[in-house]
């Protein structure tokens, strides 16, 4: 049977060190280990009897600190290593070799203390109870967090009013729709008020509104309760309007920790330039013009180093008759993408000495 | 201890309530359920039934104290429904489906939550309350029956369901390696299905085979014993220790293929 924690006391003893980082993760790793199997029959017959074990690092050293309510988003591809990485701070996990304190803990030790502390929703699975209306599965998980009755109710009617879940309450979560399933996901998980809370994908699957309003209750909790916010999604939108700071993860290893605005400076040496002429010009494009993307007899489209958008601007205002002329930004999805793309080279990553992200022989050293 | 004794049947409660409202859900499945089992028990009885128009004893057992060790095993099935058997069928489809990772970040302790997730009432009712007018039958037919027996039986039957829950324990927690349960859960079904035959029917190997390694001779026996007025100090400690051993190792093999699910899982 587990211990039984004291959780005010918990709360006073974290209260006293405050100046504590809520998350503190250092040089984390995780190696998942596989069978080879050949295609077909045959093959399977043959691993039947020998086995080649592969070894494939999720997350390689992986260093990085949270402070109590600060809202961070995890940016990655599929299969970057984020989900592992939430399921290792969620104790689900157990790390090939690192260390990790939430909250003063462990995760991995699963100490109910810290249990009762955290939170994890994931979107593509759910914990509520399909046949049965969703406020049964609330009562169930006041119980089992040991909630107070009286602070539940609290809890509960503060978020059904900013959910707008009150005609939801009773119906099967079997009938509900995925976005309202989402946000009962999400009540359910945060009626013991968890100080950390980890999201992973929460808005995955749902349409543009309730994306919205996932979003927007995200902020607004995190802004009222202090609560401490790892959040994984794929969609640029969550981050960019949620995370002040972003940390992006590329075949297993962080490639940049910072806001998203200098994450654009750092990665995008370039400006895009779009220009309308005033008057029709020849079809191709004249020779001393560099950088040109895109040229017609009415429309250009330059990219232009930073550092000669003024130069450039100067030139295309004196050798043309311009109608328009826009120096636009590169879009942060765009950054992201060149990040993904050429990261196993960039500069951030130390970790080149397997082929990264894929089955490999032998286990490796981990630094 | 005593608090969080009272926190799981706080927990057991809110648990029993919630998965009876979901069984009430499906009425005609609850109907059906009590239908087929009260058929099988009846197939099994008239099997015994016949096998007695033959014979006069079996391994030293009548027709009437048979059908108590018949009956036992309802019972046991009945009570295991309640504490923990369903929650070791799905076992495999959580740990399939990923769904099991709940069971790691609540705070509650994960056999107990797995147990209790799927507590059921009506699943083994009819062979439950089959059981009970079977013992009851066979028990108002027996020459030396007597009232006092009646709670070292209840006690024995517990005994049992700890067997039952240590060798659940140990079958189940292989789901961990091979990810399907339907073989695991067969092998289960079939361990209780030797449950209802007199211990006394086994001979050398046989019998230490159903006593230590698959410890089903003990289960519907031991208590069937004490109702029919042959209790046995031997067989008792016998059982009391078997219970012991299971549970001990099943909780220990539980716990180490737990750190397996949590290390190899993705």
């Amino acid at each position: 049977m587990d211990k039984e924690p004291q959780p005010l006391q918990l709360r006073k003893q974290l209260k006293q060190g405050q100046d504590m980082a809520a998350i503190e993760v250092t040089h984390l790793n995780k190696t998942f280990k596989t069978h080879k199997k050949e295609a077909g029959l045959k093959g399977s017959f043959k691993g039947f009897f020998h086995r080649e074990t592969l070894y494939k690092k999720a997350v390689k050293s992986v260093s990085f600190s949270l402070e109590e309510g600060e809202l961070v988003g995890f940016l990655g591809p599929n299969g970057a290593g984020k989900t592992t990485l939430l399921k290792m701070l969620s104790g689900i996990l157990y790390p090939t070799s690192g260390k990790a304190q939430v909250l003063g803990f462990t995760p991995w030790e699963r100490n109910p203390g810290y249990q009762r502390q955290f939170s994890i929703v994931m979107g593509q699975k759910n914990q509520l109870w399909w046949d049965l209306p969703p406020s049964e599965s609330f009562l169930l998980n006041r119980d089992i967090y040991g909630v107070n009755h009286k602070t539940f109710r609290h809890t509960l009617d503060e978020m059904i009013e900013l959910l707008d879940l009150k005609e939801l309450l009773d119906i099967p979560v079997r009938q509900l729709s995925l976005g309202q399933r989402m946000k009962c996901e999400l009540v359910a998980s945060l009626l013991h008020q968890p100080r950390v809370l980890f999201l992973d994908e929460p808005t995955i699957g749902l349409d543009v509104i309730s994306q919205e309003k996932i979003r927007s209750f995200i902020k607004t909790y995190n802004q009222e309760k202090k609560t401490t916010v790892l959040l994984t999604s794929h969609y640029m939108q969550d981050v960019e309007q949620l995370c002040k700071r972003v940390l992006v993860i590329n075949h297993g290893g962080i490639v940049y920790d910072g806001s998203l605005s200098s994450l654009s400076n750092r990665y995008i040496d370039h400006k895009v330039i779009k220009i309308r002429f005033a008057e029709t010009q020849s079809a191709t494009a004249p020779p001393n013009i560099k950088g040109i993307v895109e040229w017609d007899k009415h429309h250009a489209v330059l990219k232009i180093q930073k550092k000669e958008v003024a130069q450039v601007t100067h030139k295309l205002l004196g050798d043309f008759r311009i109608e328009d002329l826009s120096v636009e930004k590169v879009e942060v999805e765009e950054v992201i993408r060149r990040i993904f793309e050429e990261s196993p080279k960039a500069e951030l990553n130390t970790q080149g000495e397997d082929k990264p992200h894929k089955w490999i022989k032998k286990p490796g050293e981990t630094p | 201890m005593q608090n969080t004794l009272w926190r799981y049947f706080a927990l057991y409660r809110s648990f029993f309530s919630h998965n009876l409202k979901n069984e009430m859900i499906y009425r005609a499945n609850f109907a059906i359920n009590i239908g087929l089992d009260v058929f099988f028990t009846m197939v099994n009885v008239i099997f015994f039934a016949i096998l007695y128009g033959n014979i006069e004893t079996v391994g030293g057992w009548t027709f009437h104290q048979t059908l108590i060790i018949v009956g036992s095993v309802g019972i046991i099935r009945e009570l295991a429904y309640l504490t923990f058997r369903k929650g070791f069928l799905e076992l495999g489809e959580y740990v399939r489906t990923g769904r099991f990772d709940v069971m790691l970040t609540a705070p509650m302790n994960t056999a107990a939550h797995l147990a209790f997730r799927h507590v059921s009432l009506t699943e083994s009712l009819g062979e439950g309350l089959m059981g009970l007018v079977l013992v009851g039958y066979g028990f108002a037919h027996l020459d030396a029956a007597t009232w006092i027996s009646i709670p070292f039986y209840c006690l024995m039957l517990i005994n049992s369901l700890v067997i039952y829950y240590g060798f659940c324990l140990m079958v189940s927690s292989l789901v961990f390696w091979l990810i399907k349960s339907q073989e695991l859960n067969t092998m289960i079904y079939y361990f209780m299905n030797t449950a209802r035959y007199p211990r006394d029917i086994y001979h050398g190997l046989g019998k230490t085979f159903f006593t230590f390694l698959i410890p089903s001779s003990l289960i519907a026996t031991t208590p069937a014993a004490i109702l029919t007025g042959r209790i046995d100090a031997t067989l008792i400690a016998l059982s009391v220790s078997v219970a012991f051993v299971f549970l001990t190792l099943g909780l220990f093999t539980w716990t180490k293929s737990l750190n397996h699910y949590s290390s190899a899982s993705s």
